[in-house]
């Protein structure tokens, strides 16, 4: 969501703070996924400070079958800035959708999406990022 | 290169399609992944997604973050609810097929709760009384119990006798004829509620031969005739009337004060 890890060790402290907090006012919530949110809030305030990624239009390319073997190539930093870079409500789509830990409903819940407009973020995301990848790691390249 | 046909909320679904195949735990995102399953463009989203979730995997995490998740999974998955697992479909058809079951179960047991043995020789002999004229009878007119001497010397009928109980009723006639089975009964019809009586042998053990007993008075009815019967020395005697059970209470109740 951020692209910095000291950012997000922030985040997450803070947010186990309020949770304590919470907890200890006798506050706890029945939402199994309020971590989760109040994480993603805290997020979207920190990234609004800072370097703002350009408004511009991402070229799209059709996925590669080889763009596995691209990813593979991917440095994990290089990956989080991409996706921290993304606009939101996308990113925050990619995020949770890449994180493994959420079906489609949790996810609607989360981003406050509609279906449609999760399948279309992260239907454009892939095809973004993998122009991004043809860009950086071309496919001759990758092999 | 395979392509498969999806409707527009299958493409939708089939597009958020979760990476590992433990979060597909909807039904409509199940049927929609395995439409989509035989087509190349899922297939190379599915690697896709899968790549680039491994890669996010190997993001290192602080140990003094990492110390904070114990367990595997940090989301409590919400129980299922008693609501939504009844309306699932397959739950709501095994839910009905299983009522229906209990409730033809419950109607055979409350036909047969008050059945006796005999109690089936009993519900033809009443279809008879219902169908049966004077006419057909021999006219005798004499008290019901003298009958008992006529059947043993006549047929040799043993313990054909009519009970105290109905002993002292006049009689305008009776017969003795073979039923469907070929067991012989005996059939008198007495001026008092135009009553008819039957006497025909106790259902048998298939294996000693010997009668089948039981105690006291039971009732049995059929198609608006109601017949009270008791067994005695191997013989059933009944008593039927066209009405109900309350009709031919009083006379059964009178020999228990």
């Amino acid at each position: 969501m951020l692209g910095d890890a000291r950012k997000a060790q922030e985040v997450f402290q803070a947010t186990l703070r309020e949770a304590t907090l919470r907890s200890a006012n006798g506050e706890t919530s029945s939402d199994p996924f309020w971590f989760f949110r109040d994480a993603r809030w805290r997020c979207l305030e920190a990234s609004e400070h800072g370097l703002q990624a350009e408004d511009v239009d991402l070229q799209k390319h059709d996925l590669s079958p080889s763009a596995p073997a691209q990813i593979e190539r991917l440095d994990v930093n290089q990956l989080a800035i991409w996706i921290s870079a993304a606009p939101e409500p996308q990113r925050t789509a990619l995020a949770f959708f890449y994180l493994d830990e959420f079906n489609h409903r949790e996810i609607l819940s989360l981003a406050e999406l509609r279906i449609g407009e999760l399948s279309r973020l992260l239907a454009d995301g892939r095809r973004q990022l993998q122009a991004w990848l043809d860009a950086t790691l071309p496919q001759k390249e990758a092999k | 290169m395979r392509i498969v046909r999806l409707s527009r909320r299958q493409r939708l679904l089939a597009s958020c399609a979760p990476i590992r195949e433990e979060l597909i735990n909807d039904r409509s995102m199940r049927a929609a992944v395995f439409c989509a399953r035989g087509s190349d463009e899922f297939a190379k989203q599915q690697s896709f997604d899968r790549a680039v979730a491994a890669l996010v995997q190997s993001v290192p995490i602080p140990p003094e973050i990492g110390e904070w998740f114990s367990s595997e999974s940090p989301i409590a998955r919400p129980r299922l609810r008693w609501k939504k697992t009844a309306q699932n479909p397959a739950v709501l058809a095994i839910g009905i097929a299983l009522a229906v079951i209990a409730g033809v179960f419950i109607l055979h047991l409350f036909e047969h709760l008050h059945d006796f043995s005999g109690s089936e020789t009993a519900q033809r002999l009443l279809t008879i009384a219902s169908s049966t004229r004077s006419v057909l009878l021999d006219p005798v007119r004499t008290d019901a119990g003298a009958l008992g001497d006529l059947f043993f010397m006549k047929h040799q009928l043993e313990h054909y006798d009519v009970p105290p109980e109905f002993a002292d009723f006049h009689t305008l006639g009776c017969r003795v004829f073979d039923d469907d089975e070929g067991h012989r009964v005996a059939q008198i019809w007495v001026i008092e509620k135009r009553m008819q009586f039957f006497l025909f042998p106790a259902e048998r053990n298939a294996k000693t031969g010997a009668a089948v007993e039981f105690s006291g008075w039971r009732y049995v009815e059929q198609e608006g005739w109601t017949g009270v019967v008791q067994e005695r020395n191997g013989v059933c005697f009944m008593a039927a009337l066209h009405g109900r059970e309350k009709d031919l209470a009083p006379y059964v109740s009178k020999t228990k004060e």
